[in-house]
């Protein structure tokens, strides 16, 4: 009785007393098939709705890859490029790679990332240590209130009147003679104030929760021993929500590449292209409208491989760091 | 605890008398409803009406007898507006003391416990830059609700930044009378209360098969799940993909890629777990299959949760426009951001205007009437949404 308790871990108890009736030693239930009951039946197929939904969604694109080793422009149909067309080799590759614009693109979309990372991902950590040394509950509140409004707001919304704003004729700037929205050296700058504006409260809420969540007993202790508001924060605010932090970085290194290609599309404009135009834009730009479909699957090929390795590098790093990753 | 009646401390505090204090209440009130209709009679009359009151004679514009008798109006609205407005504004200010004293008064009784702790420089230096933050956060809004009441040429000569200048309702008319706000608002809405709901139940669905330990196949499912999670196939094939099985330009675009996400399932299964498992055996030896169990039990015990997803679900489905521009083509399918997004960049007046509005309209005015428009449903949940995530969010966050 003891030994097949153990044996069967983890089951409920109608299989359980099944499983204890049928089974005489743990070498036959071994052998024996057992008969699948109607809420395995049940379960099996609630967990295959996400089966289906992937192979659909997310594997048949993967098999649509193939695009990237495929010839352009011969066929209307796409069922039919990808079991017809000819092959092309690593042609589409070699033809973004000598494109004059690829180091400009591969520019814009790293150095855009990098800097949101290093920008974008402390600022709410530091939001949320702030906000909680904030004397009155009320203006605490408040402030939460007011940071998690642009959060609501689409890109095409929130975007949309940072435009008008810095419009050249009309705009807050338009005395200064500024035209900030064409100025291509000012376009990063745009991007990382207005995806603070709009995100800084909102990305805080983890780590508040991750501070609420600390004993104030800690903070009593820390006290009696003299620390002051300096010491709390490094070594004890901080120290705990560490681990929070581990995780969402290396979720924000895995996003490297993916820009928010509805943040800059609403920004970008002609006269800023030299500087706003990063792989994604690229993508779509070539892909949709133009119907490019293998030269664009390329190039995405090539930032789902970076990205991936991104993510595989941000762990690593994570595991040297703070000894452990989150996979 | 003495409760103090309001009548009795505010006289104590402002040295009012209490009856005073009651005509004060009955005669402020009248004030301030008189005050803003005048104030609402006059910026609709004093921009509608006075372009009509001019002809048109050769070149010049000229005051005709009928715009005589509207001045002659308006000048009185003005003159009622300018005598009633110190008192508005006293009555205004009364109120405004009023609910502070009381607020005051209220925490003096019952907020005893309150930290006496000592205000260093750095707290004044903190909130003063939070203050800030947030006046940041809150400018773009003010620019846009001012911008929206202007009038369209006046506006073109710039420097409208804190109030119109000149105040008019035409920009809100002009937008409101497009059919393709209300289509786009019809679309918008119909892909978020149907994304969302049948996004909630698909996921839960197999988030729940995925927390019962006794799954078959379960590190089969787990790893085809999480693999998605690292490698995707990129935009190009995906749009095939979408092409291909007919969803291109139809509505359910919105809906049936939106269904499942593997993120979500790991917080909802995460969520299902942390349920004691003795309710479930509890209920299998009453009877209940999977499904009743699932949707009867599990799903109504984990609501913080599932509220969390939902709100995430539904700030997705409110806020996205590529999927529009990718995905559809007709203007049937134009969801309200892609909508607002066409208005902001192409500059485009909305058509079939009455020509006489369309010269006194400028196409930014116009798409500062219609941000305005699509930001009310949001600024209408975002309160119950404010109240409710202090406890859903936090859960989930802290779980998931």
């Amino acid at each position: 009785m003891g030994n097949e308790m153990t044996g069967v871990e983890e089951k409920d108890i109608l299989t359980c007393e099944d499983s204890e009736n049928r089974s005489e030693s743990p070498d036959q239930k071994k052998k024996k098939r057992k008969k699948w009951t109607s809420s395995d039946w049940t379960l099996v197929g609630m967990a295959s709705l996400s089966l289906i939904f992937l192979a659909v969604f997310a594997y048949a694109p993967l098999y649509g890859l193939v695009l990237a080793f495929k010839q352009d422009g011969e066929y209307i149909n796409i069922a039919h490029m990808i079991t017809y067309g000819s092959w092309s080799g690593l042609d589409n590759f070699k033809e973004f790679f000598s494109n004059p614009d690829f180091g400009n693109i591969m520019f814009n979309t790293l150095g855009l990332n990098i800097l949101q990372l290093l920008i974008n991902f402390p600022c709410p950590i530091i939001f949320a240590v702030l906000t909680a040394e904030l004397l009155s509950d009320r203006f605490k509140k408040t402030v939460q209130t007011v940071t998690f409004f642009p959060h609501f707001l689409s890109w095409a919304v929130f975007g949309g009147i940072f435009v008008l704003l810095f419009d050249f004729d009309t705009g807050i700037l338009s005395s200064l003679k500024v035209d900030l929205l064409g100025d291509p050296n000012a376009f990063w700058g745009i991007i990382i104030c207005t995806s603070l504006l709009k995100g800084m409260g909102w990305g805080s809420i983890i780590y508040v929760a991750a501070i609420a969540a600390i004993p104030q007993e800690l903070y009593e202790a820390a006290k009696i021993d003299g620390a002051n508001r300096w010491h709390k924060i490094m070594y004890i605010t901080v120290p705990s929500i560490a681990p929070t932090i581990t995780l969402f970085f290396i979720l924000s290194v895995s996003g490297l590449l993916n820009n928010g290609i509805e943040h800059i599309w609403v920004f970008q404009n002609q006269n800023n292209i030299e500087r706003s135009e990063v792989l994604d834009t690229y993508i779509y730009k070539y892909g949709i409208p133009q119907w490019n479909y293998g030269y664009a699957t390329a190039i995405g090929l090539v930032k789902s491989v970076v990205s991936f390795l991104l993510l595989i590098g941000g762990n690593f790093i994570c595991k040297k760091i703070s000894g452990k990753g989150i996979y | 605890m003495t409760k103090l009646k309001t009548k009795e401390y505010l006289h104590k505090l402002t040295a009012v008398n209490s009856d005073e204090y009651t005509a004060l209440k009955r005669f402020t009130l009248p004030v301030l409803v008189i005050f803003y209709v005048c104030f609402f009679v006059f910026a609709i009359l004093g921009n509608i009406e006075i372009s009509e009151a001019y002809s048109k004679i050769g070149e010049e514009y000229v005051l005709t007898e009928y715009g005589k008798s509207i001045y002659l109006t308006l000048d009185i609205i003005f003159y009622i507006f300018c005598g009633l407005l110190p008192i508005a504004l006293a009555a205004t200010g009364f109120m405004i003391a009023l609910i502070v004293l009381r607020k005051k008064e209220y925490s003096r009784h019952f907020n005893k416990s309150k930290l006496n702790r000592r205000i260093y420089p750095f707290d004044v230096i903190l909130a003063i830059g939070m203050g800030i933050f947030c006046l940041l956060c809150i400018y773009p809004i003010v620019y846009v609700l001012a911008g929206s009441f202007n009038q369209g040429m006046d506006y073109s000569r710039g420097g409208v930044y804190f109030i119109p200048r000149v105040f008019t309702f035409e920009n809100y008319k002009a937008v409101l009378m497009d059919d393709a706000l209300w289509m786009g608002f019809l679309v918008t809405i119909g892909r978020t209360v149907i994304g969302t709901l049948t996004a909630l139940v698909f996921t839960a669905a197999v988030g729940y098969a995925m927390s019962r330990p006794n799954l078959k196949f379960k590190p089969f499912f787990y790893w085809v799940n999480i693999f998605t999670m690292f490698f995707g196939g990129g935009l190009i094939p995906y749009f095939l993909i979408i092409k291909s099985i007919g969803l291109y330009d139809n509505f359910f675009v919105y809906i049936i890629p939106g269904l499942y996400s593997v993120y979500n399932m790991i917080v909802l299964q995460s969520g299902f777990k942390s349920i004691d498992s003795e309710i479930h055996d509890a209920a299998v030896v009453d009877g209940a299959g999977e499904l009743r169990i699932w949707f009867q039990i599990y799903m109504p015990l984990s609501k913080p949760i599932l509220a969390t997803v939902a709100l995430w679900l539904l700030v997705g489905h409110w806020n996205s426009y590529f999927d529009t521009m990718i995905y559809t083509n007709s203007d049937n399918l134009q969801t309200l951001q892609y909508y607002l997004l066409k208005t902001i960049q192409t500059s485009s007046l909305s058509e079939g205007l009455p020509s006489d509005m369309a010269e006194r309209l400028s196409a930014q005015t116009v798409s500062l009437a219609a941000i305005i428009i699509s930001i009310i449903p949001v600024l209408f949940f975002f309160p119950l949404i404010r109240k409710n995530f202090s406890s859903g969010i936090m859960v989930g966050s802290l779980k998931g």
